[in-house]
């Protein structure tokens, strides 16, 4: 806990498991283990981290546990432990896990989860389950009379606890790999998806923009692919399902953008679903960009998209050649006639000024229900 | 005397075009791609104008601004970016920047905005005045100074008009008002946005008003 088990297994050279099992057992008699354990930590014996860990050699820690071993029997001589069966019990126990589970030295739990651990020593193995069944069976048979447990609840509860400390280690590795696995395929999907993305868009962009010596398109082409990469990266997708207009809007302009080598600037305040009127709105509004975007010979078109007070507005704007509303050509007349007659089908309005030398703005309005 | 220049972006290529772009008609005394360079040499250019790119390593162009103006107050920005961001876009007009433009903006646009920037005015795109628009719109509770927390019908008019793609003149035109009045407006917005308490401000870009 305090790191006092690890800083006296460093200086012993024997594993904390071991170490942490000592105190375990001490602390049976009289709490002895925790009142060493608690003097060791305020005298800091744990501050030893400079000391490289050297492992005892196999006759050192043998000496040691039979040290071990005659203190407590020392002090069982004497009559100093409230049970001699707990004491037993709970060290067997102790010590059994520690050798089957210990880092250090991996023992059989440690093999079993990870085959690249070399197999453990079949000595320690036997010695370990040894002491764990030992210990169950000094447990069962000291504490099942006295609590008149019968003997087959007490059966299934100390195989309970076996197999929960057998296989626990195992079972949470388990879980964890995975968890990492189903982690890593996901990261991996979303990999493919975006090189699909990249490639689909930028790579195609960029290829293009090689092979193009005309800088005005070259211009169009990363002005189109970098708004395109920003929706994308920075999800002006669609929200919660719900198809926006601005969203929409936004593509429109791009397409047309591309399509007739015009910048469109976008501006949006506020925003609105995606339904059958404001499709009538998207509609004409795209209208009104291409028309400006092919007629008006203007370097660039301004949309401003604005929901407010229960109605949306558009305004397409350019800065163009204008054109005398009283004198348009036919095949102009019939586009402006169209989104005039789009927005009004939905209950819109749509008015169109220019003059010439000044530029056109079209100006299309969509009530809807505020909420 | 030509306009002193300095400029600020971690992209060299852009710095190098805006560069040549500008060097005709200003005097560029400098240029740096990191913060803390870029920090060091205002202070001792004391430039008239800063270009500066909104994201940079290092705390990008906030950074810069909030760095100089402890001790170069005169030093004025104009924030110049690609990002769409609004949050990032606000806390620069916030920080004391007078002004953003996007990276598309056309060469003489550029030059024309450096020179108001450098006269005290206010430079506001399509996109910032959108941005602002959104920031101050719906009704909102004002605490203590309410008249820093709403725009005024008329500040809203010049905005959208500059939202719609309009030039200052143009503004002026169709408002029936000078050119001097737009600005004056514009500068006022610009007081408003660096002033208010509004603490939506910061957070409003999050969430999208959809109404």
């Amino acid at each position: 806990m305090a790191g006092v088990a690890g800083g006296l297994a460093d200086a012993l050279g024997v594993s904390d498991g071991f170490v942490r099992a000592a105190f375990v057992t001490l602390s049976t008699v009289w709490g002895l283990g925790v009142l060493i354990y608690f003097g060791m930590w305020l005298m800091e014996l744990d501050r030893v981290e400079d000391v490289e860990p050297e492992p005892a050699a196999p006759h050192q820690a043998l000496g040691l546990g039979v040290a071990f071993a005659g203190l407590l029997l020392l002090l069982g001589a004497f009559g100093w432990w409230p049970s001699s069966a707990l004491v037993l019990t709970v060290g067997a126990l102790a010590f059994g896990t520690a050798a089957l589970t210990d880092r250090n030295m991996p023992g059989p739990l440690a093999a079993l989860v990870d085959p690249t651990v070399e197999r453990p020593g079949r000595l320690r193995m036997l010695v370990g389950i040894g002491l764990l069944i030992g210990g169950l069976a000094v447990f069962a048979a000291n504490v099942g009379p006295i609590y008149e447990i019968g003997p087959v609840l007490l059966a299934v509860a100390l195989t309970g606890i076996g197999i929960l400390v057998a296989f626990g280690p195992w079972v949470t590795r388990l879980a964890r790999d995975l968890s990492t696995e189903r982690r890593e395929r996901i990261r991996q999907e979303e990999r493919a998806e975006m090189a699909a993305h990249l490639h689909d868009s930028v790579l195609q962009t960029l290829a293009l923009i090689q092979r193009s010596d005309d800088p005005a398109r070259m211009s169009i082409l990363a002005r189109h692919q970098e708004s395109e990469l920003r929706d994308w990266l920075y999800g002006n997708a669609p929200l919660d399902g719900v198809d926006l207009l601005s969203t929409a809007l936004r593509e429109a302009a791009r397409r047309i953008e591309a399509d007739h080598q015009v910048p469109i600037e976008v501006v949006v305040v506020g925003d609105h679903p995606l339904n059958e009127t404001t499709r009538a709105l998207l509609g004409a509004a795209s209208e009104a960009m291409v028309n400006a975007a092919k007629h008006s010979a203007a370097g660039r078109v301004s949309l401003y998209f604005e929901a407010e007070n229960g109605e949306l507005v558009v305004y397409v704007t350019d800065q163009g050649k204008g054109f005398e509303p009283g004198d348009v050509a036919d095949d102009r007349r019939g586009i402006r006639e169209s989104i005039k007659a789009r927005v009004e089908r939905a209950g819109g309005a749509a008015a169109i000024e220019s003059e010439p030398g000044e530029g056109t703005e079209v100006v299309l309005r969509m009530p809807v229900s505020a909420g | 005397m030509s306009i002193k220049v300095y400029l600020v972006d971690d992209h060299r290529l852009f710095l190098a075009g805006v560069r040549a772009e500008l060097s005709e008609e200003f005097s560029i005394v400098g240029s740096a791609h990191d913060v803390d360079t870029a920090i060091e040499e205002i202070r001792g250019f004391a430039p008239d104008v800063v270009l500066v790119d909104v994201h940079m390593p290092d705390g990008g162009g906030i950074a810069v601004v909030e760095g100089v103006a402890e001790t170069t107050p005169d030093v004025k920005f104009l924030a110049l970016s690609v990002s769409d961001q609004a949050e990032d876009v606000i806390a620069m007009i916030r920080a004391g920047a007078r002004g953003y433009v996007t990276k598309t903006i056309e060469p003489a646009d550029l030059a024309d905005a450096v020179r108001r920037i450098d006269a005290g005015d206010a430079v506001f795109s399509p996109r910032l005045a959108g941005f602002v628009l959104d920031a101050f719109a719906g009704a909102m509770p004002s605490d203590d100074d309410p008249e820093l927390d709403q725009l005024t019908t008329r500040e809203k008019d010049v905005l959208r008009l500059i939202a719609r793609g309009f030039a200052y003149k143009q503004v002026a035109r169709k408002l029936n008002i000078s050119i001097k009045t737009v600005e004056t407006h514009v500068s006022s917005v610009l007081r408003k946005l660096q002033l208010t308490n509004r603490h939506e401000l910061a957070r409003w870009a999050s969430k999208r008003r959809i109404v």
